[in-house]
């Protein structure tokens, strides 16, 4: 019996907002977020201390090509890059990107990811990848025009 | 302890000294200084020879405090252990009594001249006076020093108060190829890494020179107090001081971007222990992983930038209780990249190249005695 849950109906969860599902595979649970209308979902779970990592904020991240003594003095200076894609855990705020788990201050680090799949209007979180069905219905996508988005 | 009169070499109970032979050896701290202040008459201009005259050196030395016995050994040739010599010459400031006492007896290869005295010209006032008192400084130890043993290599002394001047003198010796680095005190009157400095580190990075950091100057003239909570009142504070005014200046470096604006600059810090570098290490990377945003430029780990260009000098080697704590803090501040051995002659506390370490593996014999050294000033 494939392990899955059923989080939400899809509109409940616009791009740009998230649900945290507790628990699911252990009382950390985990948290589903739509960004720019592809679902994904996070153990909420940090690898780093074990802080609630699904409830931070979700933001950019800011990158900065050379020190800014050697350049010319001005406010956009600094550029932000996967703007909205990047979760950065509540407790010390390390960065990880949402799409894969990837940790983007250590590298040696990923927080857990699993299968999202839209299935009769309603996100589902399969626990195994191989537990999804072969032809997913629609997996990710979102009408761009919900309400609250 | 025996002294003998006129002995090279300390006889004392526990004694194992013996000149190595199999292996190179740099030694990256070795005080040169002029016997009395006439010394540097010929290279000062006159209106500064009579101030001198007039009103004595005006730069104040290595801070405030006590050093013992002048801060020099008492063994060596010309010094009287009894304090007897007290003409106001300084001790252990001649060359054949570095080279018949140190250099021959250790078979040392290469010796970087850090200077002495000079540390206090970067915290007075008058910036001219503080840059005619280096330059003198400098000139006095290129021909009274390094034409006279190829083993030399220099560390000039500038003025790091005022970076124009201290971009001059750079320019000025930084192509003669003894001159290997220049020569900053610890005290500063703020951290290294601000952009003040950087037209300084992009001259040096230029010319190739490593930015060399001993302690000096503390407390003294225009530099802030020895410790962030104000002045200790003895000596050893002070001694202790030291990790935290290179922590201070390390994290500087790295936080201002300044290796990724000058990603060949080296910078060594001399005679401000060693094992900070290891809880400086972790504690940066643990914060950049939290607090990486506020500073974006700084794109790795704080200790990658550490390793690839900061160097430790080994004096005074700190002694753990037990060899397996000394590995382990060796094995943990990467000591095979990060550091150099230094002995700091003349100076009481000196460390000997023969007793100094316990036994090391022979690689990072090698990497501490001369292939980090090797590869910092590029020999």
């Amino acid at each position: 019996m494939a392990e899955r849950v059923v989080v939400a109906p899809v509109e409940e969860i616009p791009p740009g907002r998230r649900k945290i599902v507790v628990p699911f595979r252990g009382r950390a649970g985990i948290g589903v977020f739509n960004i720019n209308g592809t679902f994904h979902a996070l153990r909420n779970l940090c690898p780093h201390k074990s802080g609630p990592l699904c409830t931070g904020a979700v933001l950019g991240r800011l990158v900065a090509d050379a020190p800014p003594s050697g350049r010319p003095l001005v406010v956009d200076d600094y550029r932000v890059d996967q703007d909205g894609e990047i979760i950065r855990c509540p407790w010390h705020l390390w960065e990880f990107e949402v799409a894969t788990g990837r940790c983007l201050v250590d590298p040696t680090v990923r927080v857990k990811t699993y299968p999202v799949n839209v299935e009769d209007g309603q996100v589902v979180v399969y626990a195994d990848p191989a537990d999804l069905p072969e032809q997913p219905v629609a997996l990710g996508g979102s009408p761009p025009d919900q309400p609250g988005s | 302890m025996t002294v003998v009169e006129g002995s090279r070499i300390v006889t004392a109970p526990g004694w194992t000294g013996k000149a190595r032979t199999d292996l190179a050896l740099i030694d990256c701290d070795v005080h040169q200084g002029y016997k009395k202040v006439d010394d540097l008459f010929p290279y000062l201009p006159r209106v500064y020879r009579e101030r001198v005259i007039d009103q004595g050196l005006l730069i104040p030395s290595s801070g405030y405090f006590n050093n013992p016995k002048r801060a020099a050994r008492t063994d060596l040739v010309g010094c009287d252990a009894n304090m007897a010599d007290r003409d106001g010459r300084n001790r252990g400031t001649d060359y054949e009594g570095l080279k018949g006492a140190h250099l021959d007896v250790w078979n040392v290869d290469r010796v970087l001249l850090t200077g002495s005295g000079a540390n206090g010209a970067s915290v007075i006032p008058d910036p001219d006076y503080g840059a005619a008192f280096c330059r003198a400084f400098n000139d006095y130890t290129m021909e009274h020093w390094a034409a006279k043993d190829e083993r030399f290599m220099v560390a000039i002394s500038v003025n790091v108060r005022d970076p124009q001047r201290a971009v001059e003198e750079i320019h000025r010796l930084g192509d003669h190829p003894q001159v290997k680095a220049i020569m900053l005190p610890t005290g500063a009157i703020m951290p290294y890494g601000n952009r003040f400095y950087h037209p300084i580190w992009e001259a040096c990075e230029q010319h190739g020179l490593v930015v060399g950091i001993h302690p000096g100057a503390e407390g003294s003239g225009m530099a802030g107090p020895p410790t962030g909570v104000g002045y200790p009142t003895y000596y050893i504070e002070t001694r202790m001081a030291r990790p935290q005014m290179a922590m201070a200046h390390a994290v500087s470096f790295i936080a201002e971007g300044v290796f990724e604006k000058f990603p060949k600059l080296k910078v060594l810090f001399d005679e401000c222990d060693q094992f900070w570098a290891v809880g400086l290490m972790w504690h940066m990377d643990a914060d950049w992983k939290s607090l990486r945003e506020q500073t974006p430029w700084v794109k790795r780990l704080p200790s990658e930038y550490f390793v690839d260009h900061i160097k430790v000098g080994s004096q005074p080697m700190l002694e753990p209780e037990n060899e397996e704590q000394f590995f382990m803090m060796l094995d943990a501040m990467h000591a095979d990249r990060t550091l150099v051995y230094c002995s700091d002659w003349p100076h009481w506390d000196w460390d000997d190249p023969a007793t100094t370490f316990p036994k090391l593996p022979e690689r990072l014999h090698k990497r501490v005695f001369a292939d980090n050294a090797r590869e910092l000033f590029a020999l």
